[in-house]
């Protein structure tokens, strides 16, 4: 093998990397392996090499097959790498301007009212018990932060539903033969304590898709604290957030601070706080994630207000594929908590036969009754 | 294309599998760097049927493990059999034997019960060809279980010490992607996602599968197909189930899509109850048409 291939299958690989492509050194010595295996003159077969043992899935193809072309088949024709084509999240297309003007308006809650709640002003109400009922477009970043650590509190109830695998256990549970037997040959094959095993508790999987449009901007804060402390105690729940575009934002809620999770957020998503297309954002959902995300055991949350702007047929055909794959599906609408409000809007209407459980959501209380739904 | 690799491919069809260059590329690799498989796609588009054709090639056993939650180590590696070990001990009770005697009699090889796991490993005749089905059904704990299986192909039996693998099994992993495989048991893999078919190969499968089909129907039947995948089904129907239905139609002895059978089997390609309310009658015929008109015009 010359040290020449070796070379430029490094750069090959640094170059899907910097593309957002996970690929280990263990895959390159792989896909050396490989070359030093097949037709190198047959640009195809090589292409299916790699992608083959560079362990590269549908969701990376498009990355990598625009990199094959520029960078493999070009060799030494200045093949430095380049920063890659945008993660495949973003989809074809750019973002058409022109629908992305947050609605004329707007919602009376959404302005900046500021309503200080002082400490202990209220006779016997603690801090906590206030900043359960305070509504979230009133809360600073001081609440927030308080908020956040009574969520991870709350959140650990999540943690209830058992798992279908047995691990050892004391005193409760089925009966353990092979470790009762191990014990029974020091008692000359009297069974004279029986061991035991039972299920342990098991965390339900969650999804949470996120709309950030205008109409909702002072809430989507509170959620994505709310969905950090989720995902604290259920590590495997997915977080998308949507206003015209899908993106999945579940690797920022990992690390970091609130904020910085919000800038990011801003420039990420296109648009952060402009229009809304529930329809399609929710079938790029159904299309791309649903099939490895969601499973019979997974509790799918929307939150949006429902008010579309796109076509509604749309949203109930990805709604009714969501609901045929999960668990159950939750819609939270901070709209709710208004008594004169009705679901009639185009987008909720259409949406509706396929939700399990319509909730208001609009202080740390509503997010707390949820919670059993999460869970069972 | 390297010889060898258009070999596996003929090789594959002769056995009834029309393989692309995709797969007999990634069938070619495995067996060569000896690395397990991992296979995703949709239902219903041949994962399974790759490890199968593979053992027949091969001239071996496939030792298949089908997932499920819950799975563990007792349905997948080994269990003891405790009823005849109850037993052994009554008898070296009687024979007054002390208790390490007792423990050397019960645990040895014969009150072994092999799962597939082991039974892979400890196959003598050759490799044998390992089919781990629907791997994403398992919980993520069975599999780190299977990467330490996968990557030193041993299995420590704490009563018997380390089995080491006889001959290192070909091993083919499926997952219909119902959730993310862990990154590690990934990387321990060689990777290959099945996509539904091309119309083009789709009809080599159909005339390789159901000799009763005529190559008109048989054309039909893919483009109608590939329309039908087109639409947003919640669940698409994959190269199976028109392989059923082409079996369905070649037994009515059909020659051209017709709306009204159509309509009548459809059950063996919709297995949705809101799909098959959504696909309209009208929508058939359409299709139907549409699927006779390309045919006509490509024959």
């Amino acid at each position: 093998m010359t040290g020449d291939l070796v070379v430029h299958l490094a750069r090959f690989a640094g170059a899907l990397r910097s593309g957002g492509v996970r690929v280990s050194l263990g895959d390159e010595l792989d896909a050396l392996r490989a070359l030093a295996r097949i037709d190198l003159g047959d640009p195809d077969e090589t292409r299916r090499a790699l992608r083959c043992t560079l362990r590269i899935r549908p969701r990376d193809a498009r990355t990598f097959e625009t990199l094959f072309a520029r960078l493999w088949m070009q060799t030494g024709a200045g093949a430095a790498p380049r920063q890659a084509p945008p993660a495949s999240e973003h989809g074809p297309g750019n973002p058409r301007p022109g629908l992305h003007r947050s609605p004329a308006g707007g919602d009376a809650r959404e302005a900046d009212v500021e309503v200080e709640v002082p400490e202990g002003e209220e006779p016997g109400y603690s801090r906590e018990a206030l900043l359960r009922r305070k509504p979230f477009d009133q809360c600073d970043d001081r609440d927030l932060a308080e908020m956040e650590r009574l969520i991870v509190r709350l959140a650990r109830r999540l943690a209830t539903r058992r798992s279908r695998r047995l691990v050892p256990a004391r005193g409760r549970g089925r009966a353990d033969l092979r470790r009762s037997l191990r014990r029974a040959l020091a008692t000359g094959g009297e069974l004279v304590w029986l061991a035991r095993r039972e299920r342990p508790v098991e965390t339900p999987r969650l999804v949470v898709i996120c709309d950030t449009s205008g109409s909702m901007d002072a809430h989507a804060r509170f959620l994505l604290a709310f969905v950090r402390a989720l995902k604290r105690v259920a590590k495997l729940t997915e977080v998308f957030a949507f206003n015209t575009e899908l993106v999945r934002i579940t690797p920022w809620l990992s690390a970091g601070q609130q904020r910085t999770v919000l800038s990011r957020l801003a420039e990420a998503v296109p648009d952060w706080s402009g229009g809304t297309r529930i329809g399609e954002s929710l079938d790029a959902f159904a299309s791309r994630h649903l099939a490895q995300l969601v499973d019979a055991r997974t509790v799918v949350i929307v939150f949006s207000d429902g008010l579309e702007r796109g076509d509604p047929e749309l949203l109930a055909q990805a709604m009714r594929r969501i609901r045929a794959r999960a668990r159950r599906v939750i819609w939270l609408n901070p709209l709710l908590s208004d008594p004169r409000y009705e679901p009639t809007a185009r987008g909720m209407a259409a949406a509706l036969p396929f939700v399990d459980r319509l909730a208001p959501v609009h202080d740390l209380e509503t997010l707390e009754r949820l919670l059993p739904h999460l869970a069972s | 294309m390297r010889a060898e690799i258009r070999a596996l491919q003929e090789a594959m069809s002769r056995e009834g599998y029309i393989a692309d260059e995709a797969i007999a590329t990634a069938v070619f690799l495995t067996e060569d760097l000896q690395k397990p498989l991992l296979v995703e796609g949709d239902a219903g588009v041949g994962k399974t049927e790759i490890a199968k054709v593979l053992a027949r090639l091969r001239g071996t056993e496939l030792i298949r493990l089908q997932c499920y939650e819950g799975l563990d180590v007792s349905t997948a590696l080994y269990e003891w059999n405790y009823p005849r070990q109850m037993l052994r001990v009554r008898m070296a009770e009687q024979e007054g034997k002390d208790a390490g005697q007792m423990e050397e009699a019960v645990f040895g090889r014969s009150y072994l019960l092999e799962r597939p796991l082991l039974r892979a490993i400890t196959h003598r005749e050759g490799p044998a060809v390992l089919l781990i089905d629907e791997v994403d059904r398992a919980d993520e704990a069975f599999e780190a279980f299977l990467l330490e299986v996968l990557s030193d192909f041993q299995v420590t039996i704490p009563e018997l010490g380390t089995i080491r693998a006889v001959h290192v099994p070909h091993v083919v992993l499926t997952s219909n992607c119902t959730r993310e495989i862990g990154d590690a048991l990934r990387r321990r893999c060689l990777y290959l996602y099945v996509e539904h078919p091309s119309l083009e190969k789709e009809v080599r499968i159909l005339r390789a599968r159901v000799p009763g089909a005529s190559e008109t129907l048989a054309l039909e039947i893919g483009r109608f197909l590939q329309a039908l995948r087109l639409r947003r089904l919640a669940r698409s129907p994959g190269v199976a189930e028109s392989i059923d239905w082409a079996q369905a139609l070649a037994r009515l002895h059909l020659d051209h899509l017709d709306a009204e059978l159509v309509q009548a089997t459809l059950g063996c390609l919709i297995k949705d109850r809101h799909d098959l309310r959504d696909l309209k009658a009208a929508d058939l015929s359409q299709l139907v048409s549409a699927a006779r008109g390309a045919a006509a015009r490509a024959s």
